[in-house]
């Protein structure tokens, strides 16, 4: 049972980093980017070249070295958000919705395949690889690297909390996911403010990449298409636009997948996992957390 | 499978050998022109089509099923070709997707090929079958391997690599002599995999011998398998058997072992790879044991044909490059015998063949038009690569 949940967490809080981007860009300008899943396979492969290059220097720093390719990683995922947002979203600002959308399922192929050009369709395995010791906690099996990952997890949610709840950016975020129209009344550069939303929302799905890519150890440039549709059920669960709701949901999706599997089978994870997902946006289409949003006339 | 790409051809089994000397034409806007000519396709090269995986999970192994097929050629070719006729090879990329697959057939099809040499992953193949038979177009399957492919029923299909039936009785049979007690069967839910996974567990259930204690799917493409390893293992086994491809595999023996699980693990062939081993890690990776096919490495006295292909492509051949190969040769084979290029003189000469010599043994199709024996071997990884362990004979 303790090992069920600990699963859970741990898958769970990869799709919290990833559902976080979705929800973010989603709450600021009603935008479901699609492309998000890829720029989280992005910054798998960013980390993978930068370890490559370091050679020797990264294996023998281990843990240090996958810190630092981390951050810079997240950097690069960041400006490919930024450059994707000013390239094919901010030309459509004022387009219907559905062309947005289309955009964006153009955007992650483009992505994809832009990939598969650079990097080539096989999959590579990562030069640095986690194995830590395994402790046993309430008859969990937990490993140290697993810990290490899920603090790294909580420390970049706790992050967002305070850039979105204490800082200048976050109000306006806040301000322009409430009334874009009057922010930009209010003086707020609304641009810049979505550009930084779209930088830190990638940042996050990139470090999700390289953690994928440094604990499970392969990666391919089609990686990020489940975890991209994960991450979305992710955040309609916890309430699209919320960020708790976010991380919430996801850390909701890996329990339910966990307990699905070892309940109904692995067969029936997907079916058990995406079948809540139908529930909620039956009965409460607003997720976990989200506000009951009236339609103002 | 109903796809978006099953057209309907416009003509059917006359064309199929028909207006290869026109294909000449295509270069250069004579593409219209070719469904015109009522050539007799008695002259010009034959055209042999070839859908492999060249991108997407399974890419790593188009390139060798192309280059052995592709070594077949150009060794018939400087034989004089089949009845003065060169042999042209023609490749699209299936990426082992349906979708893509049938695209890919569909594409052959209007190219006029004569017969079909290729055929991965069984669930990419499987939508293929259909537009070849309503072309006219013989298929030597070389790799794909699902009983679901022989179910069809098709006569035009032929399967020269081991069935999942003759892959599952190895299988049995080696858990059996290394005196496994509790087996637990994992698939990745496509068609390849789960075939394989239902007949060892049928085989196991009627031998009396290992216990089947455990099967589960898993859900290809993902990172983390950890909720099936840990439902797997609650069943406490001492044997797994995974019958997936190679990215899923190596994750899930790394995972495997991560939980502690110290049994013995074995692959089906879909995992026979190098990257296997690479993604499971080195620790993880001594010891997997596999049922496969012969592959050059494992076959004696193949040594010239592996510096050939060497020779010929600057690489190592991979697994399928001698079934691909062989597809080739068998494919030349029949059309020489049956003297015409039409689909059921093909078909019978096919048919007819006996004892003609492949990699894998002397080859006598069957009634379901599959090897009368499979030739699956064990191998056990060690240092990165997978050595013979046991040929079960």
């Amino acid at each position: 049972m303790s090992q069920l949940i600990w699963n859970g967490l741990f898958v769970g809080s990869f799709y919290a980093l990833v559902a976080l981007g979705y929800s973010m860009v989603y709450g600021i300008i009603k935008l479901l980017n699609f492309a998000h899943g890829d720029i989280y396979m992005l910054g798998a492969f960013a980390g993978f070249a930068m370890l490559t290059v370091a050679g020797g220097l990264a294996t023998s720093a281990g843990f240090v070295a996958l810190l630092v390719v981390l951050v810079l990683a997240m950097l690069v995922t960041g400006t490919a958000g930024l450059i994707l947002e000013r390239v094919a979203y901010r030309p459509l600002r004022g387009a219907p919705r559905l062309s947005v959308l289309i955009t964006a399922v153009g955007a992650s192929f483009a992505l994809e395949y832009g990939m598969r050009l650079v990097a080539g369709p096989n999959p590579e395995v990562y030069p640095v690889r986690l194995s830590g010791t395994t402790v046993h906690v309430l008859g969990a099996r937990i490993t140290l690297e697993q810990l290490a990952l899920v603090g790294i997890a909580i420390a970049l949610m706790a992050g967002l909390q305070y850039l979105v709840m204490g800082t200048s950016t976050g109000r306006a975020m806040r301000a322009i996911s409430m009334d874009p129209k009057a922010s930009l009344f209010m003086g707020i550069n609304v641009n810049r403010v979505i550009s930084r939303t779209f930088f830190i929302g990638s940042a996050l799905a990139g470090a999700a990449g390289v953690m994928a890519g440094a604990y499970y150890g392969k990666i391919d440039f089609l990686m990020g298409f489940i975890i991209g549709l994960k991450a979305f059920t992710a955040a309609v669960i916890g309430g699209i636009g919320n960020i708790k709701g976010a991380m919430l949901g996801g850390l909701t999706l890996g329990m339910l997948e966990s307990f699905g599997t070892a309940w109904l089978g692995g067969e029936w994870r997907d079916v058990f996992a995406f079948a809540f997902l139908i529930l909620f946006l039956t009965v409460r289409p607003t997720g976990i957390l989200g506000e009951r949003v009236t339609e103002r006339v | 499978m109903s796809s978006p790409f099953h057209r309907r051809p416009r003509r059917l089994a006359a064309l199929a050998g028909a207006a290869t000397a026109t294909l000449l034409l295509a270069g250069c806007g004579g593409g219209l022109l070719a469904g015109e000519d009522e050539s007799d396709g008695t002259e010009g090269p034959i055209v042999l089509g070839m859908v492999t995986p060249l991108s997407g999970s399974s890419a790593a192994i188009g390139p060798y099923m192309e280059n052995g097929a592709k070594l077949a050629v150009s060794e018939i070719n400087a034989d004089g070709g089949v009845d003065g006729r060169d042999l042209e090879l023609i490749v699209e990329d299936g990426a082992c997707d349906a979708k893509t697959a049938a695209a890919a057939a569909n594409k052959l099809v209007t190219q006029e090929i004569v017969v079909s040499v290729g055929g991965y992953c069984s669930g990419a193949t499987l939508p293929t079958l259909p537009i070849f038979n309503k072309a006219g177009v013989p298929m030597l399957i070389p790799a794909a391997n699902s009983t679901e492919l022989v179910d069809q029923g098709l006569d035009n299909v032929f399967l020269i690599n081991g069935t999942g039936t003759q892959q599952a009785d190895a299988a049995v049979a080696y858990m059996e002599k290394a005196g496994a007690t509790k087996v637990a069967l994992m698939d990745d839910n496509t068609s390849y995999s789960v075939d394989i996974a239902n007949l060892t567990a049928e085989r196991l259930k009627e031998s009396g011998g290992p216990e089947l204690v455990a099967q589960e799917s898993v859900t290809a493409g993902e990172s983390d398998y950890s909720a099936n390893v840990n439902a797997v293992l609650k069943a406490n086994p001492d044997f797994v058997y995974w019958t997936g491809y190679y990215q899923e595999g190596g994750l899930i023996i790394r995972q495997l072992r991560q939980a502690g699980y110290d049994g013995a693990i074995m692959v089906a062939d879909g995992s026979v790879d190098v990257k296997l081993l690479e993604i499971a890690g080195e620790q993880n990776a001594e010891g997997i044991l596999a049922t496969m096919t012969q592959t050059p490495d494992t076959i004696e006295g193949a040594e010239g044909w592996i510096s050939d292909y060497k020779e010929q492509f600057g690489a190592e051949p991979g697994p399928y490059s001698t079934q691909s190969y062989d597809a080739v040769r068998v494919a030349a084979e029949a059309i020489r015998e049956a003297g015409t290029t039409e689909t059921d003189a093909v078909i019978e000469a096919l048919e007819g063949i006996d004892g003609f010599q492949l990699f894998s043994g002397p080859l006598t199709f069957t009634e379901d038009h599959t090897l009368s024996s499979g030739g699956f071997q064990i191998l056990e990884s060690s240092g990165g690569a997978f050595t013979l362990k046991d040929t079960l004979q």
